[in-house]
């Protein structure tokens, strides 16, 4: 559970929106990959459906699969440095 | 395939192509699409305010991230409306305050940026909703430039 600390919550409070950027997400700042690929598959789907019906699911499932496209290949690219290269014999 | 072929055979539309960049998803409501471009307006309208919110108006500037602009410029004069908010109210001390940062060159003077500049992961992310934004639109505008002028049948399904 995300918990916003005291600092976190005046600094919420004293923020200028579009001025100043928005510092209260912390760790929590890869949280804002799922908009961004939300806001990617609305114009994608939009563009290259050649129907419009169920509009709003195709884009949902347009999402989820990027999403879980991009965390596959974040994890293959952990293991691959921490797992495998190091099982890796040297010489 | 004949849709393809249709699809080659139609005029550019320039106008609707000009009117996308302007506004982005208009130009498809110029030739008929009235849904489809509503939907492509929030898509890219969503991605570039939000990453204003995220980042604050320096997520666009031309002079100090000028490959970044060149993507967010997609999206159209939005982007030089955020450039010259950041130029007029944060660069030149409006709001805020003008600090000393280190320089990166120490024979040089050290340079004056706003208090409300940041490094932080935000102004990247920032910067990386508002240059995503742009390049969508581009996707959009293209569409625009090809897609076949809405059938009355097309219209229809579109008031739905």
């Amino acid at each position: 559970m995300m918990i916003i600390s005291h600092l976190d919550l005046v600094r919420t409070l004293a923020w200028i929106p579009f001025l100043q950027p928005a510092g209260a997400m912390g760790s929590y700042w890869w949280l804002l990959m799922f908009p961004l690929v939300l806001g990617i598959s609305i114009a994608y789907r939009a563009t290259h459906d050649h129907s419009l019906d169920r509009f709003w699911h195709r884009v949902i499932l347009f999402a989820v699969k990027s999403t879980v496209a991009m965390g596959s290949l974040a994890l293959a690219m952990y293991l691959f440095v921490y797992w495998v290269i190091p099982a890796l014999r040297v010489g | 395939m004949a849709h393809d072929s249709d699809q080659l055979d139609e005029p550019l539309h320039w106008r609707a192509a000009v009117l996308g960049w302007i506004c982005p998803g208009m130009g498809q409501i110029m030739i008929g699409h009235r849904r489809r471009g509503i939907f492509a307006m929030i898509g890219i309208l969503g991605l570039f305010l939000g990453g204003l919110l995220i980042g604050g108006v320096d997520s666009v500037d031309r002079r100090d991230d000028p490959l970044w602009f060149y993507a967010q410029a997609g999206a159209g004069p939005i982007a030089f409306a955020a450039d010259w908010a950041n130029l007029g109210l944060l660069k030149s001390g409006k709001v805020g305050e003008l600090v000393e940062s280190p320089p990166s060159n120490p024979r040089e003077a050290p340079p004056l940026v706003s208090t409300f500049k940041t490094v932080t992961v935000a102004n990247e992310i920032g910067i990386l909703y508002c240059a995503l934004a742009g390049l969508m639109n581009v996707v959009v505008i293209l569409d625009a430039l090809k897609r076949p002028i809405a059938t009355r049948i097309d219209q229809e399904r579109s008031r739905r």
